[in-house]
């Protein structure tokens, strides 16, 4: 299966800095977006540096350090590793200087290894899968009011209007271990898969969302179409969103190319 | 006398008077100031009285000290400062005014609805306090009626086909099978079942056109298929 996919990110309407970053890697197929928070510029140093090191760590030898779970793949544990790893370095760099004290992130991450999709995530950064006309969030937030849907304590109405949605109960980089949250899934010729931010899934509905990714010319055309629509319903927060399209080469494709070439 | 009005939500909660040489501020009970609230540490700041100066000190907190929108560790408090405490406010009633040339600093953006965490050991604490953790579902299908490759299926997956299309769990067979029939979601609530394709799906008989949920033996009809739902205990 392949990946080709488009990301954007906006500051949003309130926030004085963008805290949010990405990474996309079409040919590894891999989607990282991260949320970052803490007092002046850590936020952003904890989003950037996490994301920097799963990108490095999946540009290296990608070994799994630890023991590996051995109810996921092998690709979900170097997913779960990854993290494992970015985790360390920004607890680190946080503990080292009591400017970064108290930085942490957010992450949800994507790896595509022939049909299987690994899933790993820490805090509430989403990641969506648009299959056959249907969303369907495949993370569940590491929030306090996430916990207490869980636990039949609030519905799922109450917590989506409750004012303690931006309290999480696991971040990266404040602690010195943790464990993402794995998931895995089969994908489909035609999936689309969404990561995003808070501020995006705080903003727009889910079913918004399928309508724009759904209707939109292009990837970069339905990035902006979220983007603006987290804008205009307040942009409380900064915006990100990376979109995944997931597609099978087609036996004839080689030849669409041939003929694409002698019509120029 | 000095006081400060500690307010959530713009509401007021109580007014405290600074009487004491130090008043500590924090989660835990033997603070002066309680705030239970679960983005404010054990032991999160304090306000000490240094001569005529009023000083408002963090103690290390997990998510901060702001006074005015900026986060500090130790600064001077006059009257009118706003301090925030996790999503609680402090308003700073006293005789000594802010000098004109450092009033209205800082207006940037600290607002109540900026992300915060909770501290791990607190968290393990809430876990524990609340733990009736259920075990996710897990459930699958028996084939009644129809070619399948397997006799049952087990739904490990959040979301999984029923479809001729690579990559669908239940995979079905035969020129004229839907490329995708139907999708089952698994979710901590249990299972459910969603058309798909433009294909008719029944469940117990019944014709359904949007999500429904699945209880353990309900009968799912779908592209030639018959199928028994069952969920593990």
């Amino acid at each position: 299966m392949n990946l080709t996919a488009c990301g954007k990110t906006d500051q949003g309407l309130v926030r004085a800095n963008n805290e949010d970053n990405f990474y996309l890697d079409e040919k590894m197929g891999l989607l990282v977006v991260a949320d970052g928070m803490g007092g002046h510029a850590s936020g952003e140093k904890a989003s950037g540096l996490a994301v920097s090191l799963i990108r490095d760590y999946f540009q290296g030898p990608q070994k799994i350090i630890g023991s590996p779970d051995p109810s996921f793949s092998e690709a979900t544990n170097r997913l779960g590793c990854a993290i494992r790893l970015a985790n360390q370095a920004v607890y680190e760099v946080a503990q080292s200087s009591p400017q970064f004290k108290g930085m942490g992130t957010t992450i949800v991450a994507v790896l595509l290894t022939g049909r299987k999709l690994s899933i790993a995530h820490i805090g509430d950064s989403r990641a969506y899968l648009i299959r056959a006309g249907s969303i369907d969030q495949l993370t569940d937030d590491h929030s306090m009011v996430q916990e207490q849907v869980k636990r039949n304590l609030i519905t799922q109405e109450e917590a989506d209007r409750s004012e303690m949605k931006n309290i999480l109960t696991k971040a990266l980089g404040i602690q010195p271990e943790i464990e993402a949250d794995l998931d895995e899934l089969t994908v489909m010729d035609g999936d689309i898969l969404l990561l995003c931010t808070d501020g995006f899934s705080n903003m727009v509905t889910d079913d918004d969302a399928l309508d724009m990714i759904s209707s939109a010319q292009n990837g970069s055309a339905a990035c902006e179409s979220m983007i603006d629509a987290a804008n205009r319903n307040g942009g409380k927060d900064n915006i990100t969103v990376v979109i995944g399209y997931v597609w099978k080469e087609k036996w004839y494709s080689a030849l669409m190319k041939f003929m694409e070439f002698f019509r120029r | 006398m000095a006081k400060v009005l500690l307010k959530y939500k713009e509401a007021a909660v109580k007014e405290i008077a600074l009487d004491k040489e130090s008043t500590t501020i924090g989660r835990k009970p033997d603070n002066d100031i309680v705030i239970d609230n679960q983005a404010v540490s054990g032991h999160h700041a304090s306000i000490t009285m240094e001569g005529d100066r009023l000083v408002l000190e963090d103690l290390g907190s997990l998510n901060g000290t702001f006074v005015n929108g900026q986060k500090i560790s130790k600064t001077e408090l006059f009257n009118g400062d706003v301090i925030l405490i996790g999503v609680h406010t402090l308003n700073v009633t006293s005789e000594k005014n802010r000098s004109q040339e450092t009033k209205g600093f800082a207006v940037r953006g600290r607002s109540m609805d900026e992300t915060m965490v909770i501290a791990p050991d607190d968290q393990k604490k809430i876990i524990a306090a609340a733990d009736k953790n259920l075990p996710e579902p897990l459930g699958g299908f028996v084939v009644l009626e129809g070619s399948t490759q397997q006799k049952e299926y087990e739904l490990k997956e959040r979301v999984s086909a029923i479809g001729k299309e690579d990559g669908s769990a239940i995979k079905l067979k035969g020129l004229f099978a839907p490329k995708l029939a139907a999708m089952v979601n698994r979710r901590k609530e249990g299972y459910f079942i969603t058309p798909a394709g433009g294909k008719e799906l029944k469940v117990n008989g019944k014709i359904i056109d949007r999500r429904c949920d699945l209880k353990d033996g309900d009968l799912v009809e779908v592209a030639g298929l018959k199928l028994q739902f069952y969920l593990k205990e």
